[in-house]
């Protein structure tokens, strides 16, 4: 996936989207942006400078689908989250988490998210859970799974046709497809012709904490210095100043 | 073998040996975890085969067009429609969950039906001389607004009110330049796919004190003080000094110079927050009117509708006269602040609001009846404000109302005694009979001249989703002086602050009505994006000033009441500005001065 | 003393044929399927294969259990005589109510299983899983185990939890089973949701 900063808006269209595809419930009162489950959260950066000098940018962060080292894929005790060899899709199984939260803590980048409370949608509202995706209990742990659901439906889709090989068009995560900026592509990494393999290699591009050698497969960019900056940060949520 | 209690244990201790060695106790632990998979309740979704239908957004004027995976009929999710030559496949947060909302829990569910009919039709019958009936409609520009305007014109002393209803519509793709003052362009402002297919074309040169969404993409920010646009207004056309405006504002003058520069390219056009304020007659002033600012155009309507009540504004009616008020607020859509309205009223008023939400009128009307909510409605969407050409589509319903609803059409024909018709057809097919324009036709992703399609087919693809669109070249260009009268609106004032109400308002979130899924929370709870509506954003010199906290509890207190709010401390609002999120609640309290205080509890 | 041995020895037994044979009759709860539906006249008299009912839509997903439309494309009036059909008839088709099946091969919501894949690009035939329901004259008994809520199908005729090997069950390892022997690589997400 590529993710030009320079045109994210800060919507939020991309975590509702994400939502609803992946059956996400809404949180009780009690929670807050530490309890909440956002499998993508857009997160808001600044240049640490005073008013009037001070710039904003806006950083969607989800699971950064590391290389075959994920950190996550390491520590888990129960073998729930495995890299699939054919998508380099990191999956998360929260059917076989136990709920340690011990990859929680692997995560650099707290795009993992633990379920406090057992889904609970207003009455009449599970109507509307999508069947390509199973809601989870409480006590175990999810992430993004980069719209696994949608990529089973292209795999389908190609099986009708009697295709092994999906119509890259057919799979797009619903982030991806709702951005209405377009900051947001997707995209094989390994096929230099597709936009994201492009995006990837330009000179602006840059992925989160590279120097930790996650590996991962978001390419950001921006032509913004201090934007690019960031993604050296410790947290990308910047210091106490933030909204919160 | 005798009885003994060592026998009774042992013959126990055998059963337990043998039973662990047959499948039983395995199978029955196995079975258990298995049950408590599945014991916590957790709803399964329902399976069944998955269309896509067609439909447009009500949510907002710019009824963007939807595309809904429904799986056996109930919509599960919805995204936009790529090819729409308007829309462009782009959805806003509250667009793409719009399906949850006929589930709110906060929704509402029944009403006084009859009792309202009683009360309004007995309203009516007594009412004095020089007393009115008057319906407040917030959103202008329906189809159910022509029944509204027949209705009024038909009954005695009807009134048809609306907010503030701009005249003209914004060509954006027309534009070199955009100078906004406060217009959250990029964050609820017209069509959101067509503002971002036309973002490449312009340079956006923001004025608003706090950096906002929009102001964050800008090519340009001026972080000018609350209240001085008119002087960056005055700056950017050679009015005054560069060094004067800087003074004014506090905007340095090499930004000052360079926002100047960039209005040379190309044709300009300036936008407020608020669609009936503009800095003097800054559009005129800029060249403009007719190039980026045009006549808004309507759909064709039936001869026999040209009967219809104007629209007047609600400070226009006079004090103390409307004995009977409907208020159709059942699309988000603008608000009058109810002390705004509150005058108006005689004494004995019989106030119905078609409403589903609690949040808004219903705080203050004696009758609220509950209305269809997205996307159980059946209606139309106005005109956006950055539509050029005449549209007209319909909000195709996808499910039917999960609760009793009233059609507010319905009930003001009926009181008006105008004959129930289908409004909807009558227009579909006035505006085939015109025979200009475009069908869009979603379902078979192709458009054709209206000409080519029967009445029957044209009304059938509306309905399955489907718009209809006029040709801009045979619309008439408007003359300069009608633009002109229509641009005009209130100038822009400076708040009067004094030590009492230290703070500007502002708003941060584009001015919303209305339910919100309870999925929003995941933007303003779960995650720091959003202000949600009950908490305001202080500045750190401000907070510390009055003792407050990050999350602190606070009181947001302006000369018309209080609210009690959650105070966060955000680094992009300047010391003297409160910055706060829409809803009606806010709006009711802060006026047209927008001033304010926010003290801790 | 002797007296123990003899406690022990018959508690023992006791629980041994308990657990044995008293403990699969009674771990499984058989429940009826709304309608008496006979596979075997609709192969052979209306001429139908498994695909006809049971069909592939065009974006290839399986529309499992014929819903009550495709019943009704036939059966909105009798075409027999049996009284299982007028049941059906006015039960069913009349009220336009859908039958409540109870699915024998119902995976649990985490189960991503695609027949098109097996069918299509893995030729393998529905009775190789399914047996032959072809050929048989009523729906099979469906029986369910209460606790787990799942069928017999699923977790295969044995009831130890442990197979020594694969009984035609339809569990993970089942799957995985037949995956391995057909050298196929598979990964969680491939085929969970």
């Amino acid at each position: 996936m590529s993710i030009d900063i320079d045109k994210c808006n800060g919507c939020g269209a991309c975590m509702m989207a994400c939502a609803v595809e992946n059956n996400i419930p809404p949180m009780p009162e009690s929670a807050n942006d530490r309890k909440g489950i956002t499998w993508i959260r857009v997160y808001k950066v600044d240049n640490h400078r005073a008013y009037p000098e001070r710039r904003t940018a806006f950083v969607p962060v989800l699971c950064q689908q590391c290389g075959h080292d994920a950190p996550c894929v390491h520590v888990c005790p129960q073998q729930a989250v495995d890299v699939d060899p054919e998508t380099g899709i990191v999956g998360q199984m929260p059917e076989r988490c136990l709920g340690c939260r011990y990859c929680m803590v692997a995560c650099p980048y707290h795009a993992r998210y633990f379920n406090w409370w057992d889904p609970a949608w207003p009455a009449g509202m599970e109507k509307t859970l999508n069947p390509d995706v199973s809601p989870r209990m409480r006590g175990v742990v999810e992430k993004c799974n980069f719209c696994h659901g949608r990529w089973h439906a292209a795999q389908q889709k190609a099986a009708a046709a009697g295709q092994r090989e999906i119509d890259a068009a057919d799979y797009v995560p619903a982030c991806v497809e709702a951005c209405p900026t377009g900051a947001l592509r997707f995209g094989d990494l390994n096929d230099s012709s597709t936009e994201v393999a492009q995006d990837a290699a330009r000179p602006e591009s840059f992925r989160l904490l590279e120097k930790i050698g996650t590996e991962p497969k978001i390419h950001y960019r921006s032509q913004r210095d201090w934007v690019r900056e960031i993604a050296n940060a410790p947290h990308p949520d910047g210091k106490d100043e933030h909204r919160g | 073998m005798t009885t003994t209690r060592r026998n009774l244990l042992k013959f126990v201790g055998g059963g337990a040996a043998g039973a662990l060695l047959t499948p039983a106790p395995w199978r029955l632990i196995t079975d258990t975890a298995l049950w408590s998979e599945n014991w916590p309740g957790i709803p399964r979704p329902a399976r069944g085969e998955i269309r896509a239908r067609f439909t447009h957004c009500t949510l907002c004027p710019a009824g963007c067009a939807v595309r809904a995976r429904c799986v056996g009929g109930q919509p599960v999710s919805l995204t936009g429609v790529k090819p729409h030559p308007i829309g462009h496949g782009a959805l806003c947060p509250w667009g793409l969950v719009g399906h949850q909302l006929p589930y709110h829990p906060a929704r509402i569910r029944q009403g006084p039906v009859k009792e309202a009919i009683v009360a309004v039709a007995r309203a009516i019958a007594q009412r004095g001389a020089g007393e009115r009936v008057a319906v407040l409609d917030l959103r202008p520009g329906r189809t159910v607004s022509w029944t509204y305007r027949r209705a009024m014109a038909v009954m005695a002393g009807g009134l048809y009110l609306t907010p503030f209803q701009p005249a003209y519509a914004i060509d954006l793709a027309a534009a070199r330049t955009v100078v906004s003052f406060g217009a959250p362009l990029f964050d609820g402002w017209g069509t959101p796919g067509n503002v971002f297919a036309a973002r490449a074309n312009f340079r956006l040169i923001q004025v608003e004190p706090v950096e906002s969404r929009t102001a964050a993409l800008a090519d340009i920010w001026l972080p000018i003080r609350p209240g001085t646009e008119s002087a960056i207004a005055s700056a950017l056309t050679g009015e005054i000094a560069i060094a004067e405006a800087a003074r004014a504002t506090g905007v340095d003058e090499k930004t000052l110079g360079a926002a100047k520069e960039a209005m040379a390219a190309g044709p300009v056009l300036a936008l407020a927050a608020d669609p009936g304020v503009t800095p003097g007659n800054w559009n005129a002033e800029l060249g403009a009117l007719g190039r980026t600012v045009v006549a808004r155009r309507e759909a064709p309507v039936p001869e026999a509708w040209k009967k219809a009540a104007p629209s007047t504004a609600v400070s226009a009616a006079p004090d103390r006269s409307i004995r009977v008020l409907l208020i159709d607020e059942s699309l988000p859509g603008g608000y009058v602040p109810w002390q705004d309205i509150e005058p108006k009223l005689a004494p004995n008023a019989a106030v119905v609001v078609f409403s589903s939400t609690s949040e808004g009128y219903a705080r203050h009307a004696q009758y609220v009846l509950p209305t269809a909510v997205y996307p159980e409605t059946a209606e139309d969407i106005g005109p956006a404000i950055d539509t050029v050409a005449a549209v007209f589509r319909i909000a195709a319903p996808l499910i039917a109302p999960v609760v009793p609803v009233v059609n507010s059409g319905e009930f003001v024909a009926r009181i008006a005694g105008l004959p129930q018709t289908d409004a909807l057809r009558e227009r579909a097919d006035a505006i085939h009979k015109a025979g200009r324009g475009t069908l869009i036709d979603y379902v078979a992703a192709k458009s054709k001249p209206v000409k080519e399609a029967t009445a029957d087919d044209f009304w059938k693809a509306l309905n399955q989703g489907g718009c209809w669109m006029d040709d801009t070249e045979k619309q008439a260009a408007p003359g300069k002086l009608e633009l002109a009268a229509a641009v005009v609106g209130r100038p822009l004032t400076s708040p009067t602050l004094h030590d009492e109400l230290p703070l500007t308002v502002v708003t941060a979130e584009p001015g919303r009505g209305g339910l919100e899924s309870p999925l929003m929370s995941k933007l303003e709870r779960e995650s720091n994006l959003r202000l949600s509506a009950n908490r305001v954003a202080l500045s750190k010199a401000d907070a510390r000033a009055n003792g407050i906290e990050n999350g602190s509890r606070c009181v947001f207190e302006t000369a018309r009441g209080r609210l009690s709010v959650v105070a966060v401390i955000d680094a992009g609002v300047p010391a003297g500005v409160v910055e706060v999120a829409g809803g009606a609640r806010m709006v009711d309290l802060y006026g047209p001065n927008r001033t304010a205080r926010v003290v801790r509890v | 003393m002797i007296g123990g041995k003899i406690a022990f020895a018959s508690g023992m037994l006791l629980a041994l044929a308990g657990g044995w044979l008293a403990f699969p009759r009674i771990l499984y709860q058989t429940r009826l399927q709304p309608v008496n539906f006979s596979h075997k006249i609709h192969a052979e008299k209306a001429g139908t294969k498994c695909e006809d009912c049971h069909s592939f839509r065009d974006d290839g997903t399986y529309a499992g259990i014929p819903t009550l439309d495709k019943c009704s494309g036939c059966h909105a009036a009798a075409m027999g005589t049996t009284a299982e059909e007028k049941n059906f008839i006015d039960h069913y088709v009349t009220p336009n109510r859908e039958p409540q099946w109870l699915s024998y091969a119902r995976q649990p919501e985490n189960v991503y299983f695609s027949h098109i894949s097996h069918v299509k690009l893995g030729q393998v035939k529905c009775e190789q899983c399914h047996g032959n329901e072809g050929g048989a004259t009523a729906l099979r008994p469906y029986q369910q185990d209460p606790i787990s809520g799942y069928s017999r199908d699923i977790w295969g005729r044995p009831v130890a939890p442990v197979a020594l090997r694969s009984e035609g069950g339809m569990k993970m390892d089942d799957c995985v089973s037949c995956h391995r022997r057909q050298g196929l690589e598979y990964s969680c997400l491939g085929c969970h949701k």
